[in-house]
């Protein structure tokens, strides 16, 4: 049958290389992908978190150059992976990708995020119990 | 960001369908999509079960023309839900539909024969194999 996913998305960690038995390279990603959609008159979002899954080439090249924050583009198929653990019946989705997208870091809020940290270090006693944004943290050039 | 999902299965069952209190219909359908895949010289079965969430005049039409076993495309959004339900965390994946399109059913194997004779052998349907 058909079953195809795309999406763009943010590592919330660098990514995790390992190895088959076979020395086939496996990396998998957490990926945070946020929507935007309106309800009424209100603009919400909702993030969706996922793993994917790469092999081979692709699966190196991912754990040499990406790192936590960056884009990154997924092309692949949803399944669900089930299994058992103290008894319990644990499942989880994740994307098996055929295809990885490095895509360009936004300078945009790389920018905003330096200004901000900056402004957060002069008053840093008002905002000590306030976490950064996920987004904007580890920026940094590979 | 970008978040699209698109998948042809089976309807595991007849389509539910609802209202919210505001009137919108709701309609979830459970669909199953197989996707085979070689594993070293090994072909293999791998399915997905998932509900698809349509809105709107379209959940309407799903809940009037699809049943179970109907074959079905569905396009949208991935999401996971996430809830408690007594003390335990529940979480759901599921699929927020743009797009619902209506397929036409396969002919069921004796139709398709009862013509043919004994000619193609049973269990051989080409139109499923797929090049990824």
């Amino acid at each position: 049958m058909f079953n195809r996913i795309i999406l763009i998305g943010n590592l919330t960690k660098d990514p995790d290389v390992r190895y088959t038995p076979s020395g086939t390279p496996v990396t998998t990603m957490r990926l945070a992908v946020t929507s935007k959609y309106k309800q009424g008159d209100e603009m919400k979002d909702d993030t969706l978190f996922i793993d994917a899954v790469v092999f081979g080439r692709q699966a190196e090249a991912a754990g040499q150059y990406l790192g936590k924050g960056n884009p990154v583009l997924v092309e692949g198929r949803l399944r669900e992976r089930k299994w058992e653990s103290d008894g319990a019946q644990k499942n989880k989705f994740e994307v098996v990708a055929n295809n990885v997208r490095f895509l360009p870091k936004r300078e945009s809020s790389k920018v905003g995020g330096a200004s901000n940290s900056g402004q957060a270090a002069a008053s840093d006693a008002d905002f000590s119990n306030t976490a950064p944004p996920e987004e904007i943290t580890d920026l940094e050039p590979f | 960001m970008f978040n699209k999902i698109i998948l042809i299965g089976n309807l595991t069952k007849d389509v539910d369908l609802r209202y919210t209190s505001g009137g919108t219909p709701v309609a979830t359908m459970r669909v199953a999509v197989t996707s085979k895949y070689k594993q070293g010289d090994e072909m293999k079965e791998d399915v997905l079960f998932i509900d698809a969430v349509v809105f709107g005049k379209q959940a309407e039409s799903c809940g009037q023309y699809l049943a179970k076993g109907n074959p079905v495309l569905v396009e949208g959004r991935l999401r996971e839900r996430k809830w408690e339900h007594e003390g335990n965390q529940k979480s759901k994946f599921e699929i927020l539909t743009s797009g619902v399109k209506f397929l036409p059913k396969r002919e069921s194997r004796q139709d398709a024969m009862a013509g043919a004779g004994d000619l193609t052998p049973p269990g051989e349907e080409i139109t499923d194999i797929e090049p990824f």
